[in-house]
């Protein structure tokens, strides 16, 4: 029978360990597009081991194979191991600054890190939920579903974290459609009974991949209001900070 | 397709999206490849088969086909480790062998899974009315008809839901009917008096070698969790362990229902079909086993049924995607994300052959034999092309080690030889013919569509890629 990759290596065995960490390190400094045989070459580590551990490392989504299925590079997963310190541009901060003068409610500007939530820039006179929390419930806060709504991936059901939300993932996949399609994330009392958000992407101008979020905090039946023109206030913002952040 | 800024090749989304991405657990992953291969209704019928040629060297065969079948498995899994696709082993064959390679895997599987969809649907009906003709002797020809009829319906739902859904049901009654036919076949080899059946001939090489065909066929459809590559959570890790695991355990299966059935010889002929009486087993061991038997049996094709569709729809749509196949058999259901178009096509064609046969009085053990032998001879065409095209892809992408090398060198002849046995084993020319027209059919499909789709067909062996949003942030060059 094939050997199970998985099973072959144990804790006793602290080679195969520095191995795999070796070469994790090796495929973040050649970039992307390493080949299992220029790892080999570079580590002296045994071809039929190199390739065994590259399949493993990527079998658990610490890297992945690039389409032509011979080079490599780091998987999302990766970026849980040394999350980057963001730094917010003072022009940024400005624009929150602005922002927080002309609307009456918290204003916060979020980044990503892989599925993590990262504060860039916090309301300080309406502090907002712990960002460790909003990252384990993404579906239930406006910042967090922007980040499902770019992935577009399969939702597990979420935590019911109050009796409004939302958590049966054909609803949820309803509403992360909305997302797309209007660019704007809301939720009315899911996350907290009484508050709620709305937020808006914040894109980089070249791809428009999602860099950040830019939410407003409030009591929730205000939220639930159509709000109009302080969504264009937000996406206004948005537009501004896109070439400070990206 | 949109590609991503600063690598290039990269998509921005995935050539089979449509699927239900990367949500099957593992477990889910195993049902499919265990219910393929349905070892609880097999284990009844291997030892019979087995030693009908091998005698009492039928262990043996059980243990050649099992190695082989090993080597099937590792030449799988140097693929499952490296890509997840939702066309299975042809897609998997196109990335060493080519369209030429690919397009025969791909015909290979279509004839293998149809078949085996419809061979155990005639397995659940025959089975069917051979329990209800144990409890009341009537006429069942209704009965076999409905049967049919109710479990393509049943399946077709199943597979539209999605194999989240599929996988649970499958898993929970292929463990209930595996348990079921291990305790009632160890309660009855302990139970069973020394009976005065005669003792198996003993039979030499030629005879064991005879016995590797059945041992084989009754493996069939191991390789089937590969298709939910696309689907499955971590399909690099999930999806080869599948494999293995489905081909180990039925492996271990077959061998102590082998054992069993050498050291009480008369316990399985007794309990089924084949003796629909009973026996004179059945007098010594109660009424209850051959009920008990023949309900874990059906359960155990009625899954079969519902895997088999699984993967054949999957391979049927990773074809239209490609452009080979109609484009329609490439639309997913909207809400469920399966290909539910590929469904709808699918059942009442492959329901109709074990409908009409049943009607027209065909012997439900005749129709089951031919589309199983039918269906065997796809299958091991789609092993030997895996197993061939594992080195050549690895030595495309650099990767080759001698020990594929060794495992495609030994499993390559040895299958050819199993298809060759298969092919001319007394059993009229029925089989022979009916694979030599498909062999013609697939060539003259090969040459019409070489002419019309050339482009497509070059562009075969579409799987899950890597998209720009699978990489690490860092990599991703838009910053």
């Amino acid at each position: 029978m094939s050997p199970d990759a998985a099973r072959t290596i144990t804790g006793r065995q602290p080679q195969a360990v520095r191995s795999a960490l070796a070469i994790l390190e090796a495929v973040a400094a050649a970039g992307i597009g390493a080949t299992a045989k220029d790892i080999s070459a570079e580590l002296r580590i045994p071809p039929a081991t190199t390739y065994r551990l590259l399949n493993l490392l990527v079998a658990e989504e610490y890297l992945v194979r690039l389409p032509d299925l011979r080079g490599f590079a780091l998987g999302r997963r990766a970026a849980n191991l040394a999350p980057a310190p963001l730094a917010t541009p003072t022009a940024a901060r400005a624009v929150m600054d602005r922002l927080r003068g002309r609307v009456r409610w918290g204003a916060h500007l979020a980044g990503y890190v892989g599925h993590r939530l990262v504060f860039l820039d916090p309301d300080p006179d309406h502090p907002p939920a712990d960002p460790g929390e909003l990252s384990r419930h993404l579906h239930a806060s406006s910042l967090g579903r922007l980040l499902l709504a770019e992935h577009d991936e399969p939702l597990a059901p979420g935590t019911r974290l109050t009796p409004h939300t939302v958590v049966d993932p054909h609803e949820l996949r309803r509403r992360l459609d909305e997302v797309r399609e209007t660019g704007v994330a809301r939720q009315c009392g899911e996350f907290r009974a009484e508050f709620g958000c709305l937020a808006v992407g914040v894109r980089a101008p070249g791809d428009g991949h999602l860099v950040a979020g830019l939410a407003l905090t409030g009591p929730a039946a205000r939220v639930a209001a159509p709000n109009e023109d302080l969504v264009e206030v937000l996406q206004g913002c948005a537009v501004e900070l896109a070439p400070l952040l990206a | 397709m949109r590609t991503t800024r600063g690598i290039p090749g990269l998509r921005a989304r995935s050539p089979v999206a449509g699927l239900r991405r990367r949500t099957l657990g593992p477990l889910g992953v195993l049902a499919q490849s265990v219910a393929t291969t349905a070892p609880a209704g097999a284990m009844a019928a291997v030892p019979l088969l087995v030693t009908t040629a091998a005698g009492r060297g039928a262990p043996w065969s059980v243990a050649i086909a099992a190695a082989l079948v090993g080597l099937v498995v590792a030449s799988i899994a140097v693929f499952a480790r490296r890509m997840a696709a939702a066309g299975g082993l042809y897609s998997f064959t196109a990335k060493g062998l080519g369209p030429g390679g690919a397009y025969a895997c791909a015909v290979s599987m279509v004839l293998g899974y149809g078949l085996l969809v419809a061979a155990a649907l005639v397995g659940a009906s025959w089975y069917a009315r051979a329990l209800v003709e144990r409890l009341w002797p009537v006429d069942t020809t209704a009965v076999g008809v409905a049967v049919v009829v109710v479990l393509s319906g049943a399946i077709a739902a199943c597979a539209v839901r999605g194999v989240r859904l599929a996988g649970r049901v499958m898993l929970v009654v292929e463990g209930v009917s595996i348990t079921l036919i291990l305790a009632v076949l160890v309660t009855l080899a302990v139970r069973a008096p020394a009976g005065p059946a005669a003792p198996l001939p003993p039979v030499g090489a030629a005879g064991i070698v005879a016995g590797v065909l059945p041992a084989v066929a009754a493996f069939i459809g191991f390789d089937s969790a590969t298709a939910l590559g696309v689907e499955a959570r971590r399909p690099f890790a999930s999806v080869p362990r599948a494999v293995a695991v489905t081909a180990g355990g039925a492996a271990l299966l077959y061998l102590v229902a082998m054992l069993v059935h050498l050291a009480a010889p008369t316990v399985l002929p007794a309990l089924t079909v084949a003796a629909p009486d009973g026996g004179p087993g059945a007098a010594v061991i109660g009424d209850w086993a051959p009920l008990l038997l023949d309900a874990g049996i059906i359960a155990s094709f009625g899954a079969c049924t519902l895997a088999a569709l699984n993967t054949l729809v999957r391979v049927l749509f990773s074809l239209a995607r490609e452009g080979v196949a109609p484009a329609v058999l490439g639309r997913t259901h909207r809400r469920h994300h399966t290909p539910a178009v590929a469904v709808g096509l699918a059942v009442p064609l492959l329901a109709l052959p074990p409908v009409v046969g049943t009607l027209a009085g065909v012997e439900p053990q005749d129709l089951l034999g031919g589309l199983l032998a039918l269906a065997t001879v796809g299958f091991l065409a789609a092993y030997l092309l895996v197993c061939l095209a594992a080195p050549r892809f690895l030595r495309r992408i650099g990767e080759l080690t001698p020990a594929v090398v060794v495992v495609a060198w030994v499993a390559v002849p040895v299958l050819a030889v199993v298809i060759v046995v298969a092919l001319v084993r007394p059993g009229g020319v029925l089989l022979p013919v009916t694979v030599g027209l498909v062999v013609l059919a697939a060539v003259a499909g090969w040459v019409a569509l070489r002419r019309t789709h050339a482009a497509e067909l070059d562009g075969m062996g579409v799987y899950d890629e890597t998209t720009a949003s699978d990489l690490h942030l860092a990599s991703r060059g838009g910053g």
